[in-house]
Formats: C-alpha cells, structure tokens, sequence
C-alpha cells in the first residue's frame, strides 16, 4: 500500500509556534510473518505545547501502541516521530538511550501497583530516572520533594512503599516520578482507569492543573470519554489503527462527525438522560444487510449501519471539515439524519 | 419461554425460612449480613439488609473496600478463605442458605442463582471449547443428552446475541473477545434457568461500546424471561443505566437505598450526594472535577457513630456517637443518616 498524501486542513494561525510533538503517516507493524499485524497506519498527530490531548479507541484499536511509539518503544515500520523538531523513530541504540536519560518525554502506566517497583521506596521510584541520568544524590533529594509536592502528596511518604498507600496515592507517586526530569511532554497511559470515582476527579484535576502551571503537554488515553471532556483540549479518536476523527473535544462530542465516535459517546453510561443518539441507532443491527466491501474499504464498515458499496469501498483520508477538526467518513454530512431516523 | 421450562424449583414448595419474614416476590433476602475477613479480625460487611425481587434488577454501588463484593459473594456462598458469615441470614425464594452446605449450594448454584464475574476469561478452561463447557453443566445439572445439551447450548449462545452460536461452539476463550466471552459466561450463567444473575463488575473491563451491549443484553433476558439481576459495580453511572433500584454502599453497610430516580435526583444521603457528583457519566462539558475530600476508613477501623462523619461536611455532634439507624425516607427510600430529616440537608440542590 502506498502511503496516501496527507490530506491536513489544519490552520495553525500563521505564526503560531511549531508542534512539540509531530508524528508523521506512522505505521507500526507488530509481529512477522504470518503473525504481522499492522497496528497503526497512516497516523498523523501534532501535539503542541500546553495542550491536553485525548486518545481514545476500543481495546486494540492502537492507543497504546501509537504512545509506545511516540516514547520509542516500539519501532515504527513507516513514517516519522518528530519531537521538537529533531527526529526520534530513527535513533538508534546509544542515541535512544540518550534521548531517553534526557527525560524529555515521560509515560504514566496504566496500573500504578504493577508499574511501581514494590521493593523501592517512594524516594527510590520518584528519584530513580534523576539518578539515572546521574543527578547528585542531595540534588535528586530536593528534586524528589518538590515532584511529590506538585502532586500534593506530602513528603513523609518518601521512606514507604507502594504497597503501603492507597491506589489515588500511588497513582500520584507515578505522576512525580514521570515529572521529576522535568519532561516536555507527559504520556498517560489509562492513569484512571483502575481508581475510584473521586480519586480518578482527583488525578484528572492534578494534571489540568500541571498542564496549567508547567505549560506542560499532556496526551491522556482514556476510555472515560466524560472525564476526558472536563480536561482535555483534543479529542483523537483511533479505530483498528486509523485516526477517524481528530478536533476539539467540546466541537467533536458535541456533534461527532464519524458514526464510531458518536457510537462512543452514545455508549458511556449516563446518570441523566441527555443523549441526542442512542447507541442501538449507530449500531449495526442483526439481519441488516451489510455492503459486501473489499480489503482497503473504510475500517469502520463492517460495524457501521451506514456503510454504502459505492462511498465506504475506500478508506477516506483523514479531511478537515473546518480548521482544526478533521474527520475520516466518506458519509459525514448524511448519517446523522439517518441515525436519528433509526429506530 | 424456553428458559423457564427448565426451571427446577418452584418457588412456592420451597421450605419457609426462620429467620426474617420471606416474601414470596423476593428471590434473594438479605438481613442484617455481617461477614468478618481476615479470620474474623475484622468486620468487613456491618448489618446488611436488601432484597431483589422476581424480574427486579437491583444495583450495589461504592468505593473499593465497601463491602458489596463481599455481601454478593456470600449470598454465592462463595467467601474467600478467612471470611465468614457472622450473622444475619440470605434466603433464595424464602429458604434460608445462610449455613447451607456445600452440596446444598451445589443444587442452588445455576438453578436458582447463575453468576457473572469481571474477567471471564479466568472463569473458563482455556484448552476447551466453549460450546463443551456450556455442553457440560446443561449435562450435569440439566440432565440433558449429549444431544439435547448441543441444541440447547446453541439456543443459548444465541439467546445471549453471539452471532453465529454454531461457530463460537468450537472456539476456545483465546479466539473470543471479551465481549463475547462475557456473553458466553452470561450463557452458563444462565443456562439452567436461575431466577437471579449476580453481576460483580461484570462490565468494568469491557470497552464502552461492548459494555453498552452488554447491558442492553441484561436488559433483555429480564424482559424476555424475567430474570432479576443483583448488578454490583463501582461505577454509578452503570448502575444507573441498567438498574431499577440501588443500594449505596459504604464502610460495610447500606447508607441509602432507593429507586433510581431517588438515588440519582433526589439523593438525601451526603455520601450518595458526593458520590452522584463525582459520577461522569453524561456530562460532556469542560468542567472541575468534583472530589469527596478524604478516603474511605480502612476495613475494621471503623468510628463510632456515622462512617461517613469524618468526610461529610454537615456533620454534628450526634453523627459521631451512637449507631446511626436507617430512616425510611420514602415508600422504598431509606437513609442511614442521622441528619436525614433536617430541612438543610435535604434542600441542597445538586448541580446535575
């Protein structure tokens, strides 16, 4: 397959400063042979400074693996990470290893009990990639203080261990030790999904206001679309590998433009009843017919009640509707009248 | 129905129960649980009551450590080592099982009760099919035929929406996805006719959209077979969606308990009103995100008085001594407040 054009409509406002973070037409491949899969392809991603980004998908639709790819992780097959500017998919051994020392771009895991060492103190965790990178030991100290301060845990934690605090706690701890190098950019990985309603409010208000006070930018994978809208700037949707929408989160829930994504959102519990679609509307009912679609249609066909063989046997690039929201259905302007006439 | 041919027990001959007072509508009765954890070093669930009656769906809502798994456990019979039932009883269709033995359970098991946990993948046997471990309880407890347990685990597959039921028959769990691993368990849950489903977070590690579908199957069976559902999760905006009445969990007892509509607009307990606030779901603005200031007491350290004092903020002298009875509220509304009634309390508006 070749590598389509990149069809961005994204008005930046003429002199605005460069993205931090540019992933270009990314494509990882995870396995050989007959194993391959393509997780990602065709991935386009600007992050810019000050900026809390939303990453959202079902459960192998990519997240993860663009995140991975985003902190070297994982080797891209295609495409290019750009990370102020400078490239980092191509490093290799010894100038990954610098890249990473520098700190510069820091991951939250998703489950802060198995990502914490259990034999480390606090102190240890938090400070570890300073000594890594061969901080002296009075410096790293302080700097450890003042990391679990951002977070607003006190400094009495510093000689427990993860299995000695409460699960908001050790999420915080995770937050201090990604913040302790003073990263440009912060990943995170599900950092909510394994705590309780208040302690996910907790930690979700704890990165807005980083975000606020360090201008630091935030990538925030989640599936928890509601908690995700009280924070975050923009909203990227992934389906099997493809962004399918990118905009901003108030525009984009509002009024999605791709049906996956109004699916999404038509499927997140809700304590009151507002939803303008529900979620049988955008779903693919059974015994309804199906357009029989070749390899290289739209990745959302198979599931989408909307899919037409003349419009969807192609996947649509990624196309601006306005400035800075995009989105990847060949049927945008039509489906939602044909969702709301489902019954 | 073809579910309720199998249906083993009536209702009406079971045995009356000696403690409490049964009634017949209710399929499950709890009262007044207590269940002690770490070899009785610690009470763990402090004086639970609730009910679940025929085709109702009933939700368990709180924090981790509130207790409810452990209540839905016990009316499994199913307490992890070192816990045990202190007191109170649990009665199925008015025959108390609180001392049942294990071959007692093994006969209320699937046809009484069926029941669906968080990952179901560590429920199956992962080197046979799932056709062939449906196949075997419609065998043994079902005593159906070879033959006949092949139909009938067809008819299932399909009545819990597997698309093609002939095919995942063959599959072992590794090439289902979740979502239809948890409508197989849903299957054999369901497979000899039980008149209640115990959920225990059986949704949390679904996606959205697969947890939507999920839901709407629960749904479904209650409509088509009049299954009632005891659905305990952590997440209120769920439980909201699918249940009809809710019990608040907190500190090992209920601390409110009403309809949906009371317990998500007209919650009178402040734990359930902060709980509500914090709830995501629904609300798609930008927005700060509300917080309940403190943790949760740590099982067995419980103060006197209401748990809840030390973070609620319209506590008095009278929340922190002397046990905090439940106050009926409503016809099915009950708070275990000690401030219940005041004028101040239950003119807080909620910003929903």
């Amino acid at each position: 397959m070749t590598a389509t054009a990149p069809a961005e409509l994204r008005l930046d406002g003429g002199g605005a400063p460069p993205p931090l973070l540019e992933v270009e037409s990314l494509e990882v491949v995870l396995g050989r042979g007959w194993r391959a899969n393509k997780v990602l392809s065709g991935v386009n991603l600007k992050v810019n400074p000050g900026e809390i980004v939303g990453l959202v998908g079902e459960t192998g639709s990519g997240k993860t693996t663009l995140a991975r790819a985003v902190v070297g992780l994982v080797k891209p097959r295609r495409g290019r990470v750009l990370f102020d500017g400078a490239p980092i998919s191509g490093l290799r051994r010894r100038a990954l290893r610098a890249h990473r020392r520098q700190g510069g771009v820091q991951y939250v895991f998703q489950d802060p009990l198995r990502s914490l060492d259990p034999d480390l103190t606090v102190e240890r965790i938090v400070g570890e990639g300073l000594a890594i990178r061969g901080d002296p030991p009075e410096e790293i100290r302080l700097r450890v203080v003042d990391a679990l301060a951002q977070v607003g845990l006190d400094a009495s934690l510093m000689s427990r261990d993860p299995g000695q605090i409460s699960g908001g706690q050790r999420q915080r701890v995770s937050i201090a030790r990604a913040l302790a190098t003073g990263p440009r950019l912060l990943i995170c990985d599900e950092p909510v999904s394994a705590l309780d309603a208040s302690n996910r409010n907790h930690v979700l208000n704890l990165l807005s206001e980083l975000r606020g006070s360090l201008n630091l930018p935030i990538i925030i994978i989640s599936h928890d679309l509601g908690s995700l809208a009280a924070i975050a700037d923009r909203v990227v949707v992934l389906y099997r590998g493809k962004i399918v929408e990118d905009g901003p989160i108030d525009k984009v829930f509002a009024a999605p433009r791709h049906p996956y994504t109004a699916l999404l959102l038509a499927s997140t519990p809700s304590v009151t009843e507002s939803r303008s679609l529900r979620a049988h509307q955008l779903r693919l009912q059974e015994g309804e017919p199906v357009p029989l679609l070749g390899p290289g249609a739209c990745v959302f066909a198979p599931r989408c009640p909307f899919a037409l063989a003349e419009t969807c046997s192609a996947q649509p690039p990624l196309t601006g509707v306005e400035p800075g929201w995009s989105n990847a259905c060949s049927r945008h302007r039509d489906w939602p009248n044909l969702a709301r006439g489902r019954s | 129905m073809a579910l309720n041919d199998l249906l083993l027990d009536d209702p009406s001959v079971a045995t009356p129960a000696v403690r409490g007072i049964p009634t017949r509508e209710d399929v499950l009765r709890i009262d007044d649980l207590h269940v002690s954890v770490h070899e009785g070093l610690a009470t763990a669930v402090r004086g639970v009551s609730l009910r679940v009656g025929a085709g109702e769906t009933v939700g368990l809502v709180g924090e981790s450590g509130s207790g409810k798994t452990l209540t839905c456990r016990a009316a499994l019979g199913l307490l992890p080592a070192g816990c045990r039932i202190d007191g109170g009883s649990v009665s199925f269709a008015g025959q108390d099982v609180t001392a049942a033995s294990r071959r007692a359970w093994e006969a209320i098991h699937g046809s009484q009760v069926g029941a669906v946990f968080q990952d179901p993948a560590s429920y199956l046997n992962p080197s046979l099919t799932v056709g062939a471990q449906l196949a075997e309880v419609l065998r043994v407890k079902g005593r159906l035929s070879r033959q006949q347990a092949r139909r009938r685990a067809l008819e299932l597959f399909g009545d819990v929406g597997l698309h093609q039921p002939g095919r995942v028959f063959h599959q072992i769990p590794a090439e289902l996805s979740g979502g239809m691993l948890q409508r197989a368990m849903v299957a054999i849950a369901i497979s000899c006719g039980p008149r209640l489903l115990i959920a225990d977070e059986a949704t949390t590690a679904l996606d959205v959209t697969i947890q939507a579908e999920v839901i709407d199957l629960l749904l479904d069976l209650r409509r088509r077979n009049g299954l009632a559902v005891m659905f305990v999760s952590h997440d209120l905006a769920v439980v909201a969606e699918l249940c009809d009445r809710i019990y608040v969990f907190y500190a090992g007892q209920v601390v409110e308990s009403g309809t949906v509509e009371e317990i998500v607009h007209r919650p009178r307990h402040p734990y359930t009103k902060a709980l509500v606030r914090v709830a995501s779901g629904g609300d798609f603005r930008r927005r700060h995100l509300e917080v309940i200031p403190g943790s949760p007491p740590q099982v067995g350290t419980y103060m006197a008085g209401c748990s809840f004092a030390d973070r609620c903020r319209f506590a008095l002298g009278p929340c922190c001594s002397g046990e905090v009875q439940s106050v009926v509220v409503g016809d099915q509304h009950e708070v275990r407040c000690a401030r219940a009634n005041d004028v101040e309390l239950s003119e807080e508006l909620l910003p929903v």
